[in-house]
């Protein structure tokens, strides 16, 4: 499946300026391995430990909440995935 | 009742019809507390104080230093050193003395926030970290007052209105905390987020629109758009999950 993963302002360092990404997989975590295959340094952006994401990482599929169980969730073609990172400037 | 000098005063917006005078009335008769007097608190005051809050209680610990003054609209140089609790009650009075502003220069904790917050209708988040957020958040669930989050980062802010025990709350959004350091910030994302947080309060406190519930709305400065996010109250929330 082919979906389209928009990056948090805070990851661009990472994908060379990239705010959109092309990535495929059947859920979010195997569109999250594409997409570090394609952008290595956003593993550790994203994760704290194989399988388990940073608890500042809040993922969004379709602009709904996909917690919990972020990374088993399915993916369809066309889906839209956005990463967020936890705001705390006031 | 509103004196004919509090008709004339809010005239412009007693004309929106879903105000009117008994939304006006009720706004009189409301108390907000506002945690924090930088940058969201500035606009955020600015605008509750202006729209004719009954009573505003602003909570800072903090002193007004020489590199808040990019965002924090409140305090001005003659501030520098003093409580932003304080500054904040000056400048407000002058926008508005018949609202009646009390200052706070305290640390908001677990052990006083029940305190601090006794007696609201509302309680602004205007904070610059998530553990005291998550605080009051959890205070805002076991006294039943709504929570209006908001936060800033660069260009980008966000905002949520949390209604306990109907929505989700602040730790069904997020459950970590971030690093502390300086967060990078330019004062009209404040300005743009604080606003849309007061416009939350009036909406809320008059009953009126449809409040930003469930949703986390995601403001980009930089692409100029905003971005509706769906969130959903957490069973398992360790703050709500039993409500």
């Amino acid at each position: 499946m082919s979906a389209t993963l928009h990056v948090h302002t805070t990851h661009l360092q990472f994908t060379n300026g990239l705010e959109v990404v092309a990535v495929e997989g059947n859920t979010v975590g195997e569109c999250l391995n594409h997409l570090i295959r394609q952008f290595p340094q956003m593993e550790k952006a994203l994760f704290a430990k194989k399988d388990k994401l940073l608890n500042t990482i809040e993922i969004y599929v379709n602009s709904a909440s996909a917690y919990p169980n972020e990374l088993g969730k399915s993916i369809r073609d066309g889906d839209t995935i956005h990463l967020l990172v936890a705001l705390a400037g006031g | 009742m509103l004196t004919r000098k509090e008709r004339e005063r809010y005239d412009r917006q007693i004309l929106i019809s879903e105000i009117g005078l008994a939304g006006q009335k009720k706004l009189k008769k409301s108390r907000v507390v506002i945690a924090g007097a930088g940058g969201l608190g500035s606009p955020i005051a600015i605008y509750l104080t202006a729209a004719g809050i009954g009573t505003i209680r602003v909570i800072d610990h903090d002193q007004v230093e020489l590199s808040n003054l990019n965002r924090q609209i409140l305090h001005g140089e003659k501030d520098i050193g003093k409580n932003k609790s304080d500054s904040a009650k000056r400048k407000l009075r002058t926008l508005n003395s018949t609202v009646e502003i009390e200052a706070l220069t305290e640390t908001i904790t677990a052990n006083n926030v029940s305190r601090l917050v006794d007696g609201c209708d509302i309680i602004v988040d205007a904070m610059d970290n998530l553990p005291t957020r998550y605080i009051l958040n959890r205070c805002a669930i076991e006294k039943n007052i709504p929570f209006i989050h908001g936060a800033v980062s660069g260009f980008e802010g966000r905002v949520t209105t949390i209604i306990p025990g109907e929505t989700a709350c602040l730790k069904c959004i997020y459950r970590g905390t971030t690093a502390k350091k300086k967060v990078p910030v330019i004062g009209v994302t404040p300005a743009v987020i604080g606003s849309v947080q007061a416009t939350e309060a009036i909406k809320c406190l008059t009953g009126i629109g449809a409040l930003l519930t469930n949703r986390l709305l995601i403001y980009d400065g930089l692409k100029g758009t905003f971005l509706q996010l769906t969130v959903h109250k957490n069973p398992q929330c360790d703050h709500c999950g039993s409500q």
